[in-house]
């Protein structure tokens, strides 16, 4: 990448300096009601946690992508010295880590949140890290569908999929006996299911992350 | 080629669903304004995006600063300056955060002459771009493209919804600009008003074809409308290089593509003015001579 690409990529990041810190502060509330002690806040808290961490995906990938190219910002982008492979490395490395970061902070928080609070059962962590990866990958699904989509149909088809797949992670994850019978466990069972299903994330995560460098940077017309 | 060309296009084609640019060729050499006009769909926006690589030809080949495009358009992208009227700057950042960002990516970038600018076209550093009309934030383009003193400025159809007062500001500055004789721009437009006052050389485009293309003086000096008055019963013998007849009467106005006095003499006493056509009238005529032509 030259230095023209890590200026666009801090620009990224600049411009959305402020969604991320409220995304952090929303999250970090969210997981401090979480920890309340009863069923009814733990499930209100991780409910706003979970919401924030999924919407603040879409807004990223719709501002730093299909919005540039409908505000016709993109023509400017283009009209400097980059090819379409710098373009398309640009936008996965930079809103891949615009959205990292309040991603990695509420999944820490996440951890802590299961570790320290006072009468939640360890044995919820596996579980928990499962679905924050999860999060990952699916955020890079949205965000290889915008370099992808050249129309709002197509992106706002990729927003619904996104939301419908963590209800469908849950749905199917969550009942698996290796994860439902230990999640009051007093302390973390790391099963072999445990390791599979990271590892599956961890697989989609990267050809996802891939597919834009073998079809949108390939493009003939990029605009 | 000619290798010294800061623009050439060979043969190229490329076909949309609706529209198909054909069997296109041009060059622009270095120091030379080229006015592009063609009406609105014309395909003179297809044109500048293959000549900045934003699309691939299906057929025929585009270099810019000798880079084939779209391959090397980074490299080439590097001396070269692209305005459009639909492209927007990013909203949320002022005028001085793009100054600032275009600085630092050109090393070519002339502060002062920013600074200039700033003044001349009463731009404010420290407004967000969101806040701009549409005549300031083209200005605002306009600046950020020529501060950074490219050797070639592709700007499609700049002056497109600026006020007469604008309009002239940023022509004086294409003129300025142009003081540097190894730059050169390519300007699209259909204001013939415009293109009339700026350009040297002239390309006309319709309907994905080239029409013609020649210095301006040379458009000026070959087309004439000439009015005749011919006596009852005299018939208008066949005359070459007439692409315009119109006949009301007794009189005729005859249009021609290549004027000479051998043409006065030949119609001898039956003329009675012969008028030099503004550019607009001489882009009219020439692409409904073309269409008529590729009609037939």
């Amino acid at each position: 990448m030259n230095s023209l690409t890590y200026k666009l990529i801090a620009k990224d990041f600049q411009q959305h300096r402020l969604l991320i810190a409220g995304t952090i502060a929303i999250g970090l509330v969210s997981l401090l009601v979480a920890g309340g002690g009863t069923t009814l806040l733990f499930n209100l808290g991780m409910l706003c946690w979970l919401t924030a961490i999924a919407a603040y995906g879409c807004v990223v990938a719709m501002l730093g992508i299909a919005t540039e190219r409908k505000e016709r910002s993109l023509l400017f982008v283009l009209s400097l010295p980059l090819g379409y492979g710098d373009y398309v490395r640009l936008k996965l490395v930079g809103l891949m880590l615009c959205f990292f970061v309040p991603w990695a902070v509420l999944t820490a928080g996440a951890v802590v949140l299961v570790l320290a609070a006072q009468g939640m059962p360890d044995g919820i962590l596996p579980f928990t890290i499962l679905l924050c990866g999860f999060l990952l990958t699916n955020f890079s699904m949205v965000l290889s569908c915008a370099l992808f989509a050249r129309s709002e149909g197509v992106m706002t088809l990729s927003i619904i999929v996104h939301n419908i797949a963590i209800s469908i992670f849950i749905f199917l994850i969550g009942p698996i006996p290796a994860f439902r019978d230990h999640l009051q466990d007093p302390a973390p069972t790391w099963g072999s299911e445990f390791w599979t299903v990271l590892a599956v994330e961890g697989a989609v995560f990267v050809v996802i992350c891939s597919l834009p460098y073998f079809v949108a940077a390939r493009r003939r017309d990029f605009i | 080629m000619t290798p010294q060309n800061h623009i050439e296009l060979r043969s190229v084609r490329k076909a949309f669903r609706y529209f198909t640019l054909d069997d296109l060729t041009l060059d622009l050499p270095p120091g030379q304004i080229m006015g592009f006009v063609g009406p609105n769909g014309a395909g003179k926006s297809t044109t500048i995006r293959l000549a900045m690589g934003l699309i691939a030809p299906d057929a025929g080949e585009v270099r810019l600063l000798g880079h084939a495009m779209p391959e090397h358009q980074a490299i080439a992208k590097r001396d070269v300056a692209f305005v459009s009227d639909d492209m927007k700057l990013f909203p949320h950042a002022t005028v001085g955060w793009h100054m600032n960002f275009i600085a630092s990516i050109y090393p070519g970038w002339d502060a002062t002459y920013a600074a200039t600018l700033v003044k001349r076209f009463n731009l404010k550093p420290e407004q967000p771009v969101k806040g701009l009309s549409h005549g300031e934030h083209v200005k605002a383009l306009l600046l950020l493209s020529l501060a950074r003193r490219p050797r070639v400025l592709i700007l499609d159809e700049p002056t497109s919804g600026l006020d007469p007062v604008a309009r002239h500001e940023l022509l004086s500055e294409f003129m300025d600009v142009l003081r540097d004789d190894s730059r050169s721009i390519l300007f699209s437009s259909h204001n013939t008003v415009d293109v009339e006052r700026i350009s040297d050389r002239i390309t006309f485009i319709d309907r994905g074809r080239l029409v013609d293309s020649r210095d301006k003086e040379d458009f000026l000096e070959r087309w004439r409308r000439i009015q005749l008055q011919l006596e009852p019963g005299a018939v208008l013998p066949e005359l070459p290089n007439i692409v315009g007849r119109v006949a009301d009467g007794s009189f005729v106005t005859l249009t021609t593509n290549r004027f000479s006095t051998a043409l006065i003499e030949q119609l001898g006493s039956a003329v009675r003015e012969v008028h030099r056509m503004s550019l607009e009238e001489i882009f009219v005529a020439s692409v409904f001579h073309h269409r008529e032509v590729a009609g037939s």
